[in-house]
C-alpha cells in the first residue's frame, strides 16, 4: 500500500473566508505569534488582518513562503483634473505615508477629506476599496471619482449595484455582508467616516481583509477604548485638525439665519388634538419623556393598543411640526428671494424629500435615486442647468457640491445641532462667496423645545498616540 | 425570514424565548385577513398596500405580528415590479428640466400640461395627473404587486414561527447539535446544508452514545462571532427534516435592547413542532440502501446490520456511511457503498478514507465505476480498508465473506 506522500511541500499562505491558512508551518519563530492552530482542519490559521504583519515577520526570519493569498492587483490611476491640495491635506497624507500607509486622518466635515484620499490612491498604485457609510455618499464618492479618473475600473456595491471592479466604492453594510470575498482582493482601503467601523457586524470588513494599506477618515474620532480599537483596526492617529484650526482658510464662513414658522389654525387644532392624545397615555401610564428611559418605555408600551394609539398621535404631532405647509410656503418665498443662487435645500426624511420634489417640481437626491441619474443631477447643478436641488438630511456626511452658496434647512431640530453646522460647511469656501444657511422650524412644538437643548461644541483636544508611530525597521513594500 | 425589528421574544432568566403563534381561531383568521388583502391587492402600490395591512394592525395578536405576516407574504410569496408608461428618469427630466426654466410653485400645473401635451404629440397619450402620480414609480413604496401566490393560513402561521426561532439565531455565536440514531441520509443532507452555508463542524462521539456537532466558522477560531448566526438560521429549516435531534445556541444578546442579559442561550429539540419549508433532498433518498438492508435480513448471520453509524471526522468534512455491521461478540465494522458518482466525488471519498485513519471500513464499489479515469486506486487506501467491487446490485453475501475474512474469495464470488 502506498501512502500519502509525506515529502515536505513548500510553506503556503492561502486566503480562506476572512481567514489565512499557513501550512506547512515556513522556518524561523517570528510567524507563531500571529498564526494558530486550527484542530478543523488540520492547519495553522491566521486573521486576515494580520497579513502584512505575518509576512514582514517570515521576511525578518529570512524564511520562504509563497503568498497565494493576495489577489489585489496593481491600479495605476491618472488623475483627468488637479485640485492643488490645501497644506492640511498635502500635510495629512505626508504623515500617513511616513506611519507606513496605514492610520487615521481627523478633519473637520468640509475640509476635503475626499481629496486625502485621492491623493492616498494617486500614492498607491494597488486596487482599492473606499468604504462609505450610506448609500447618498456612496453615489457622491463615485461621482467624483468618475470625473477624477475617467478610465478607472470604477464600480459600487451596495444599494442594488454588485460590481466586482479594482476600484470599488461600497456601503459598510455591503462591504461586510461580502467581507469574505472582498479580503484579500483590495490593496488598499479607504475608510470614509471611520467612526462607523467599530461596531460588531462592521468591523469584520477591516479583520477579514489583508489590505497593507488602511486609511480611515474621519471628524469625529471616538475617544479612550474606542479610538484605540479603531487604530487596532487601521492604524495610528496621523493627523488631526478641528475646525477652529483650519478657520477662514479651507472652510466656508456662512451667515445662519433662523426663520420661525406658525402653524395654520387647522394644523395647530390637529396638533394640540394629537399632543393630547399622546400626553394622555403618557400621564395614564406613569411615563416621563423627559428622559431616554421614559422615551423607551414609551416605546415599548406602544405594542398595546392604546400605546400604539399614543405613539401614531406623537408621529402625527411630529410630521405636522416637521412637514407643515407654513414651511413650504417660507421654502417658496426664500427661492424667490434667491433667484440666481445654487440652493441645496435639506428636509428631515425622505418622505418629505418627495413631497417637496412633487409640489415644487423641483429635482431630489436620495439614497433611492439611480446611479446614472444622481451623476447627471450633480452635473447639471454644478452647470446651473438645475439651480435648485432637495435632498435629505442624511447627506450631512460630506455633500460635495462646492457650487452651492444657499442652504435651507426644513425641519432641523436642536438635538441634531451638530448636523445642521454640519450642512453649514457644505458651503465651502469659494471667491467672493456670500453664503447663508437658513435653518427652517416650526413654533411653539416638541421641536422648539428640543431645539433649545442644544448641545455645546466640544473642546478642541491635543493629539494623543501620534508618539506611538515608531518608524517599521523592514519595508513593508517600495511603491 | 424578518428583520430584527419585527422579531418577538423574551428573556427568561439567561434563555430567550421565542413568540410562537398558537394555530387557533383568532390567529388563523388574521393569517386569512391577511392573505386576503393581499389577493386582493393585486395591481396596488406597495404603499397602498401597506396602508392595507395597516388597518389590521390594531388586531389582538398586535401589530408587529401583523407586520411580520404581511413581511413573510411580501417576501416569499408575492412578486413586485415597477410600472410607468414612461421611464420614470426620462419622465423626472423633462418635467423638472421645464420646471427650472420657470418661477415658482404657480407654474406647476403648467408645466404639467405642458409634459403631457408633449408626450401625447410623441404618441404617449397621458393625463396631467398621471404624469405627476408616475413621477416616482420607480421607488420601492411605488412598486405595484403583479403576482401573489396565497399559502394557506396554516403555512403562513408556521413559517412565521419558524422565522422567529431563526431570528433568535441571528445573534448566536455558536451552536451545538445533538443527534441520535438517524437515517444517515439524513445526516448527509444535513451536513451538505452545512456547506451549502459556509458552516463548519466538528463532530464528537459516537454511534452508541450520539453525536454532537458544533458549528461555527472560519473567523470563529479567533473570536467567538454572531458572523455566523444568520448562516445557522437559514440551517435550521434542513435540521428540522432530521428525526431525532437538539440544538444549544449560545447567544450575544443585541446590548442596546433594555433587560436583555450579557449572554444568553437558546435550545430546541425535534419535538418542537417547527415546519420547515425546505424540500426533502431526493439526492439522500436512501432507496439504493433499504433494498441492501432488505436482502440483508433475509441471511443467516450474527452479523446485525445498523443503520445508525459512525460519523469519521475527516481533515475539512466529515463521512457518512451507508451502514454500520455489528456482531454480538463486540466486533463492529462501517459500510460503504460507492454507486453512480462524479469523478470528483470519487477523488475526495477516497482522499477521505486516506486521512480518516479508520480501517474498519469496508467500501463496495460498482464495477460500473470507472476508477481509473477519475484518477484513484484501490492501492492508495489504508492498510485495512477493505473493498468489495460488485456487478449490478451488490449482495449482502460478498459482504459477509469479506466479512468473515474470506477476501479474495469473496470479490471474485461477487464478480462472477
Amino acid at each position: 500500500m502506498t501512502r500519502v506522500s509525506s515529502a515536505r511541500s513548500q510553506p503556503t499562505l492561502r486566503y480562506e473566508r476572512g481567514t489565512l491558512l499557513l501550512h506547512p508551518a515556513p522556518a524561523g519563530q517570528g510567524w507563531a505569534e500571529h498564526a494558530q492552530w486550527d484542530d478543523r482542519v488540520g492547519r495553522f490559521r491566521v486573521p486576515a488582518h494580520r497579513y502584512r504583519a505575518l509576512l514582514e515577520a517570515v521576511r525578518r526570519d529570512g524564511a520562504e513562503l509563497r503568498d497565494e493569498a493576495r489577489d489585489f492587483q496593481e491600479l495605476k490611476l491618472s488623475p483627468s483634473r488637479f485640485v492643488t491640495p490645501y497644506p492640511h491635506q498635502t500635510e495629512a497624507i505626508d504623515a500617513w505615508k511616513r506611519a507606513g500607509r496605514r492610520g487615521l486622518v481627523v478633519l473637520p466635515t468640509g475640509a476635503g477629506k475626499t481629496l486625502v484620499a485621492q491623493l492616498a490612491l494617486d500614492a498607491t498604485p494597488r486596487s482599492c476599496l473606499v468604504v462609505v457609510p450610506t448609500l447618498d455618499l456612496m453615489h457622491q464618492w463615485y461621482a467624483g471619482f468618475l470625473a477624477t479618473y475617467p478610465d478607472a475600473p470604477l464600480g459600487l456595491l451596495g444599494g442594488g449595484s454588485k460590481d466586482d471592479t479594482p476600484l470599488l466604492v461600497a456601503t459598510y453594510d455591503s462591504a461586510a455582508i461580502h467581507a469574505e470575498r472582498l479580503g484579500n482582493r483590495y490593496g488598499l482601503v479607504v475608510f470614509d467616516e471611520v467612526h462607523h467601523l467599530g461596531g460588531d457586524f462592521n468591523r469584520v470588513i477591516a479583520e477579514y481583509s489583508i489590505a497593507p494599506y488602511r486609511l480611515g477618515l474621519t471628524a469625529t474620532p471616538p475617544q479612550g477604548a474606542r479610538l484605540r480599537d479603531l487604530q487596532g483596526l487601521v492604524g495610528p492617529l496621523v493627523y488631526r485638525r478641528t475646525p477652529e484650526e483650519l478657520a477662514g482658510t479651507a472652510l466656508a464662513s456662512y451667515r445662519e439665519v433662523r426663520i420661525t414658522v406658525q402653524l395654520s389654525a387647522a394644523e395647530r387644532a390637529r396638533y394640540d388634538a394629537a399632543i393630547a392624545t399622546r400626553n394622555a397615555f403618557l400621564r395614564r401610564s406613569g411615563i416621563n419623556l423627559g428622559n431616554l428611559e421614559g422615551w423607551r418605555t414609551f416605546v415599548m408600551r406602544s405594542g398595546t393598543p392604546e400605546g400604539r394609539a399614543a405613539m401614531l398621535a406623537h408621529r402625527e404631532a411630529r410630521s405636522l411640526a416637521f412637514g407643515t405647509e407654513g414651511k413650504l410656503r417660507v421654502l417658496e418665498e426664500l427661492l424667490a428671494q434667491h433667484p440666481e443662487e445654487r440652493v441645496l435645500v435639506f428636509t428631515d426624511d425622505n418622505a418629505t424629500v418627495y413631497r417637496v420634489s412633487r409640489e415644487f417640481l423641483l429635482p431630489a437626491l436620495t439614497h433611492q435615486t439611480p446611479v446614472k441619474e444622481r451623476v447627471a443631477l450633480l452635473d447639471a447643478f454644478r452647470k446651473g442647468d438645475y439651480r435648485v436641488l432637495v435632498t435629505s438630511r442624511v447627506l450631512n456626511e460630506g455633500v460635495d457640491v462646492p457650487e452651492a452658496s444657499v442652504a435651507i434647512v426644513l425641519s432641523g431640530t436642536g438635538v441634531e445641532r451638530e448636523h445642521t453646522q454640519r450642512l453649514g460647511r457644505i458651503l465651502r469656501r469659494a471667491e467672493g462667496k456670500q453664503a447663508v444657511l437658513y435653518e427652517v422650524v416650526a413654533e411653539d412644538t416638541t421641536e422648539e423645545g428640543v431645539a433649545r437643548r442644544r448641545r455645546g461644541q466640544e473642546p478642541a483636544s491635543p493629539v494623543p498616540y501620534l508618539d506611538e508611530i515608531t518608524p517599521d525597521p523592514i519595508d513593508w513594500e517600495d511603491l | 425570514m424578518l428583520p430584527t425589528e419585527l422579531l418577538m421574544y423574551r428573556y427568561r432568566a439567561e434563555t430567550v424565548v421565542p413568540k410562537r403563534l398558537a394555530l387557533n381561531f383568532a390567529h388563523v383568521g388574521l393569517a386569512r385577513e391577511l392573505i386576503e388583502v393581499f389577493s386582493g391587492g393585486v395591481g396596488l402600490r406597495r404603499a397602498e398596500l401597506d396602508e392595507r395591512v395597516a388597518a389590521h394592525e390594531g388586531s389582538a395578536a398586535g401589530y408587529r405580528v401583523v407586520r411580520g405576516l404581511a413581511h413573510l407574504l411580501a417576501s416569499d410569496f408575492s412578486t413586485f415590479e415597477m410600472r410607468s408608461p414612461v421611464p420614470p428618469t426620462e419622465l423626472r427630466a423633462r418635467v423638472f428640466g421645464l420646471a427650472s426654466r420657470l418661477a415658482g410653485r404657480a407654474s406647476r400645473a403648467a408645466v404639467l400640461t405642458r409634459v403631457a401635451a408633449q408626450l401625447g404629440e410623441e404618441g404617449l397619450a397621458l393625463r396631467p395627473e398621471e404624469v405627476e402620480s408616475n413621477l416616482y414609480a420607480d421607488l420601492q413604496e411605488n412598486f405595484v404587486l403583479s403576482e401573489f401566490t396565497p399559502p394557506t393560513p396554516e403555512e403562513l402561521l408556521h413559517r412565521w414561527n419558524l422565522a422567529q426561532v431563526q431570528g433568535v439565531l441571528y445573534r448566536a455565536y455558536a451552536l451545538r447539535v445533538h443527534a441520535h440514531r438517524n437515517d444517515p441520509a439524513r445526516y448527509k443532507q444535513l451536513l451538505k446544508y452545512m456547506k451549502l452555508f459556509g458552516l463548519m463542524v466538528v463532530v464528537d462521539g459516537d454511534a452508541d452514545h450520539g453525536f454532537t456537532l458544533t458549528l461555527d466558522g472560519p473567523a470563529s477560531l479567533f473570536r467567538p462571532s454572531t458572523r455566523y448566526g444568520l448562516a445557522m438560521a437559514k440551517f435550521l429549516p434542513a435540521l428540522l427534516h432530521v428525526t431525532k435531534w437538539s440544538l444549544e445556541a449560545e447567544l450575544r444578546p443585541r446590548r442596546d435592547l433594555e433587560g436583555a442579559p450579557e449572554s444568553a442561550t437558546f435550545t430546541l429539540d425535534s419535538d418542537c413542532g417547527l415546519v420547515s419549508h425546505y424540500k426533502v433532498d431526493a439526492e439522500f433518498d436512501s432507496i439504493v440502501e433499504e433494498a441492501f438492508a432488505a436482502r440483508w435480513a433475509k441471511l443467516r448471520t450474527d452479523w446485525k446490520l445498523e443503520r445508525e453509524v459512525d460519523l469519521v471526522p475527516v481533515t475539512g468534512g466529515v463521512i457518512v456511511p451507508d451502514f454500520r455491521l455489528v456482531h454480538p461478540d463486540g466486533r463492529s465494522t462501517l459500510l460503504e457503498i460507492v454507486g453512480y458518482w462524479r469523478p470528483e466525488y470519487l477523488r475526495k471519498k477516497f482522499r477521505g478514507v486516506r486521512t480518516s485513519g479508520r480501517t474498519d471500513l469496508i467500501l463496495a464499489v460498482s464495477d460500473r465505476l470507472n476508477l481509473d479515469a477519475a484518477g484513484v486506486k484501490l492501492t492508495d487506501l489504508p492498510e485495512g480498508v477493505r473493498v468489495v467491487t460488485y456487478k449490478g446490485r451488490l449482495e449482502p453475501r460478498a459482504v459477509l465473506a469479506v466479512l468473515e475474512g474470506e477476501e479474495g474469495g469473496a470479490a471474485e464470488a461477487a464478480a462472477s
